[in-house]
């Protein structure tokens, strides 16, 4: 290839080649569908758990249940990032799209999940699939937040920024991924801790299905934290409640210093100035 | 023969008109031509429709009325940088040349050389966060000369610059453009700067070219005050007519 430039006498050898966008990509996508599958695996692990209320709790029994609790929430929120991404993307799209999504998503978030939860918990009883209600019901209340945070965030991407996309040709999925997926990162980042937050309160209410089943639909609850913090306070058993409240708190700090703090300063370069 | 270009022209618009629903005309019967080489300078009050005949170039839109030719490879550098700041400088400059499917090395490469065109191959890992206004604006103009494009436009790039950083750049400015030959079409609105840079200074008003003025002066020019002066102050008062 003939250059036109000529004046050209030393070259810069060394040069450091950070993540690809494609690896970002990729990992966007791959990370949730893999959360999926592990979960998947887990959860037919849980089913050998113990039951939601033995009649001793030790420490072992406490960090199981706080662990299955994890898990479901992790699930949830894997799939409510492989959902609202793309429904983000659609959104966004056109004024078209917006006009009539926008409003319809804006009803349904208003809508209270645990009205939902009979209807959709019926649907997962019927097949014996508990841990699939409770998974619904904190996907459905995660995806709120994050779907909604992206949408700002797609909203904010400067005018510049994409006539740039455009006079390089940047367009169609090309697009996605080498504008708005990185542009929207900031966003990903705190709307996944809102929806985390989300996550761990309704998982108090979502492990205890008998609470909301229709009377007499032969059920049981789920083996978690949340289960054991309502169990434990309805019989009394005040220091199982105790140690099963600081055990919570101690695992949300920690993914807080561990994960949340390290993304949030991850997400630092992607924001626009 | 309204669609060819000559031999010598790189854009050519005939009585082109822009209109904007709802808004007012944003061009009205433009016709001009722009050769090879040339280093055209639009200046004009705000809202005039500069920037709509370098959006035009772009491709970025199409007109309403009459024809516009363009080149094939058009890059344009606009007035902050506007770096992705999620990519390096390098990233950023090769940008152009990967969205097109260039392999990485290659772009790199490419990329590398136009950093280095811009004296801030030094800064090649840096993210723009960590540039200054002066040098992510030589990021942006590396951008757009990293894809070799037939014209290279620029869109008040120098605005949000101070007069010593701007000073640096115009001098660059000229260096590449003597050096490749590219074709040059700059929106501005200081007449100095226009008059300092361009072979041909076309001043712009409510959506049509109103004056059109060969700048023949050798540079560099602001040294040759007189004439210099000479040159700015019939076009400001054309300017502020």
């Amino acid at each position: 290839m003939a250059l036109r430039h000529p004046h050209q006498s030393h070259h810069h050898t060394v040069i450091s080649y950070p993540v690809s966008l494609w690896q970002r990509f990729y990992s966007l996508a791959l990370v949730p569908l893999l959360v999926v599958l592990l979960g998947a695996a887990v959860l037919k692990f849980l089913a050998a758990a113990p039951s939601a209320a033995p009649s001793t709790m030790t420490w072992q029994h406490l960090l199981w249940a706080l662990g299955a609790s994890f898990w479901r929430i992790a699930l949830a929120y894997a799939i409510s990032l492989l959902v609202a991404v793309p429904m983000a993307l659609l959104v966004t799209r056109g004024r078209w799209t917006e006009r009539i999504l926008l409003p319809f998503f804006d009803v349904l978030e208003s809508v209270p999940i645990l009205a939902f939860f009979p209807v959709v918990i019926l649907f997962f009883v019927r097949y014996d699939f508990f841990d699939g209600a409770a998974i619904f019901v904190i996907f459905i209340d995660m995806m709120w937040n994050l779907l909604f945070t992206m949408v700002g965030g797609l909203k904010t991407i400067p005018q510049d920024i994409k006539l740039v996309a455009q006079v390089f040709g940047i367009r169609g999925i090309d697009y996605v991924r080498r504008v708005q997926l990185p542009a929207i990162t900031p966003h990903i980042v705190t709307g996944s801790i809102l929806a985390w937050g989300q996550g761990w309160n309704i998982i108090i209410v979502a492990e205890v299905l008998h609470t909301y089943l229709p009377h007499g639909v032969p059920t049981q609850d789920l083996f978690g934290i949340g289960s054991v913090l309502v169990h434990a306070s309805a019989n009394g058993q005040t220091g199982v409640f105790m140690a099963a409240v600081t055990l919570l708190v101690i695992g949300i700090a920690a993914m807080n210093i561990l994960v949340w703090q390290r993304l949030l300063h991850y997400a630092e370069r992607f924001k626009f100035e | 023969m309204q669609n060819a270009l000559n031999s010598n022209e790189v854009i050519r618009f005939d009585r082109v008109g822009m209109f904007f629903e709802g808004e007012e005309t944003a061009l009205r019967g433009v016709s001009l031509s722009v050769a090879k080489g040339e280093f055209v300078c639009i200046i004009g009050p705000s809202g005039c429709g500069k920037s709509t005949v370098l959006k035009l170039i772009a491709g970025l839109i199409e007109p309403t009325a009459g024809t516009v030719v363009r080149p094939p490879v058009v890059s344009m550098v606009f007035q902050i940088g506007s770096l992705f700041p999620w990519l390096t400088a390098l990233e950023n400059a090769a940008m152009g040349l990967t969205a097109r499917g260039v392999p990485a090395d290659v772009a790199h490469r490419d990329a590398m050389r136009a950093l280095d065109m811009m004296g801030i191959g030094a800064f090649a890992s840096k993210y723009p966060r960590a540039l200054s206004g002066g040098q992510r604006q030589r990021v942006g103009i590396a951008r757009a000369l990293a894809v070799r494009p037939d014209v290279l436009l620029l869109d008040e790039p120098f605005s949000a610059l101070d007069a010593r950083t701007t000073h640096e750049l115009h001098e660059d400015l000229l260096s590449i453009w003597r050096t490749t030959g590219t074709t040059i079409v700059m929106v501005s609105h200081l007449i100095e700067e226009a008059v300092s840079l361009a072979g041909r200074v076309l001043l712009m008003r409510a959506g049509t070219v109103e004056h059109e003025y060969a700048i023949t002066l050798p540079r560099p020019r602001r040294e040759q005050a007189g004439a210099f002066e000479r040159e700015v102050g019939v076009i400001r008062t054309a300017f502020f007519r």
